[in-house]
């Protein structure tokens, strides 16, 4: 399957993102300077409070697509 | 010497009497030696069983209302009438209807497609595609009305509120429903609606009532669908050729939703593990880091200036000592002569004075220290050392 590119502002990016920093924190830790652990640090703040936002107040969202040929 | 008949004659007799005698009748036999006319589209097959066969034809009309595909071999239930046919002189039987005999009519018919299908490489396990871990756009092709579309959506709603969906209405039982099924799937593959997944659901039914999703035309549009589908049809016992060729089979249509759908409560457990493990790794690293900081100021280097430091620290609290205790000396001096300056004022009082016999004069409240102060009759006190005494000036 073609992998589609993905919306920055989906669910899908913000959790990837986390589980990427993560990773990173957890495998290159001693590689990175204090500086961009704190700006990783940063981000990934602002992503847990994204993806707690968007799955606690996320509305399911439900469209009818009525075929035209056949009405 | 009778009249001898023609054969004319003969076969004409043959054939009143013969149609008249079966008009209606019902064979059970195996099929063999069929063949269909490919431009007229009539049939023809031999009908068998251990010891004679009767020729079988079948027109093309009566042939579209056969539910199976018949083939050699099969045994089958024909009901007909037995015609003579009179350029050759051979009886047949004319079919009017014919089923399977034995096994289940649409049930033979689902094996048969599913072969079919299977020899085309339809349900190959290469031809599968992963679905997407977070889908965005679901679509589900299903009737508008019903439990089937409440269910798959109150299952999204608490698994993954974060998805749209898009439902694609469709007749999915009776006459029409094929044609509105795979009408359906294709307006659900336009790239407009870009979905990640496309469910195919319908409520559980009888064989029948599934029956649509064994229906070729509908397996082939389920297979040829972009975007990749998920078959939900019935209850979990039911198999359906639509399961076989969907990149994944679901029990049922709730199971669906829960199938591709990653569940919203997991995914904050995993959020706060994240969470979590993130606040560590700063935290060890923060640590780590002001732990080799300790290790420069703990240098020697580093610490000879603080050693230097303590050395005065050290003086600076002796000479403080020092100061401290003249200071007290001095203090306690200071007391020792007051003391004494106490002791004189003490005895230069008038008080001690007057213990030793000697008096004072007052007029009014003043004391009186001279002579020319006092006139005669002046009124005075005299002041001893246990009391007052009035008088007069003479």
């Amino acid at each position: 399957m073609p992998k589609k590119k993905t919306d920055i502002d989906s669910f899908e990016y913000s959790y990837n993102r986390l589980e990427e920093i993560l990773n990173i924190l957890e495998n290159q830790i001693e590689e990175i300077s204090l500086e961009d652990v704190l700006s990783y640090y940063q981000e990934g703040l602002k992503l847990l409070k994204i993806c707690r936002k968007k799955l606690n107040e996320a509305e399911l969202k439900i469209e009818k697509i009525n075929s035209e040929e056949l009405n | 010497m009778p009249n001898p008949l023609t054969i004319t004659e003969l076969t004409r007799d043959l054939k009143s009497l013969v149609e008249n005698e079966f008009r209606n009748v019902y064979l059970i036999g195996e099929i063999s030696n069929f063949k269909r006319h490919i431009a007229s589209g009539h049939c023809y097959f031999i009908l068998k069983d251990e010891n004679s066969q009767i020729s079988a034809t079948l027109w093309s009309s009566r042939f579209n209302y056969l539910t199976f595909k018949p083939e050699d071999g099969q045994k089958v239930l024909v009901k007909g009438r037995i015609t003579v046919y009179e350029p050759r002189g051979t009886y047949q039987i004319d079919v009017s209807g014919m089923q399977p005999f034995g096994k289940g009519d649409l049930q033979l018919k689902f094996e048969q497609l599913k072969d079919k299908l299977l020899k085309e490489g339809l349900f190959e396990e290469s031809h599968k595609r992963l679905l997407r871990e977070f889908p965005m756009r679901v679509g589900i092709v299903t009737s508008e009305t019903g439990a089937v579309i409440e269910d798959f959506k109150n299952v999204t709603k608490k698994r993954y509120p974060v998805a749209n969906l898009f439902l694609f209405p469709a007749n999915v039982q009776g006459s029409g429903s094929i044609e509105s099924v795979c009408k359906a799937i294709e307006q659900a593959n336009k790239p407009e609606y870009a979905l990640d997944i496309l469910v195919i659901a319908r409520g559980g039914g009888s064989i029948e009532d599934l029956w649509t999703f064994n229906e070729e035309a509908v397996a082939r549009a389920v297979y040829k669908s972009r975007v990749p589908t998920v078959s939900a049809i019935g209850h979990e016992v039911d198999f359906t050729i639509c399961d076989f060729v969907a990149d994944l089979r679901a029990p049922t249509p709730s199971a669906a939703a829960e199938m591709i759908f990653p569940d919203k409560n997991e995914l904050l457990e995993r959020i706060d593990k994240i969470d979590y493990n993130i606040k560590i790794y700063i935290k060890n690293k923060v640590r780590s880091l002001s732990d080799s900081l300790n290790n420069f100021s703990n240098n020697y280097f580093f610490n000879r200036p603080l050693d230097v430091l303590n050395d005065y620290k050290i003086k600076n609290d002796e000479q403080y000592k020092v100061l401290e205790k003249l200071v007290k000396e001095k203090i306690t001096s200071y007391k020792q002569n007051l003391n004494y300056k106490d002791k004189i004022f003490f005895n230069l009082s008038p008080d001690q004075t007057l213990k030793r016999g000697f008096t004072y004069v007052l007029k009014g409240d003043k004391i009186v220290s001279r002579k020319v102060i006092l006139k005669p009759d002046d009124k005075i006190k005299v002041r001893f050392y246990d009391g007052d005494v009035n008088a007069d000036v003479e």
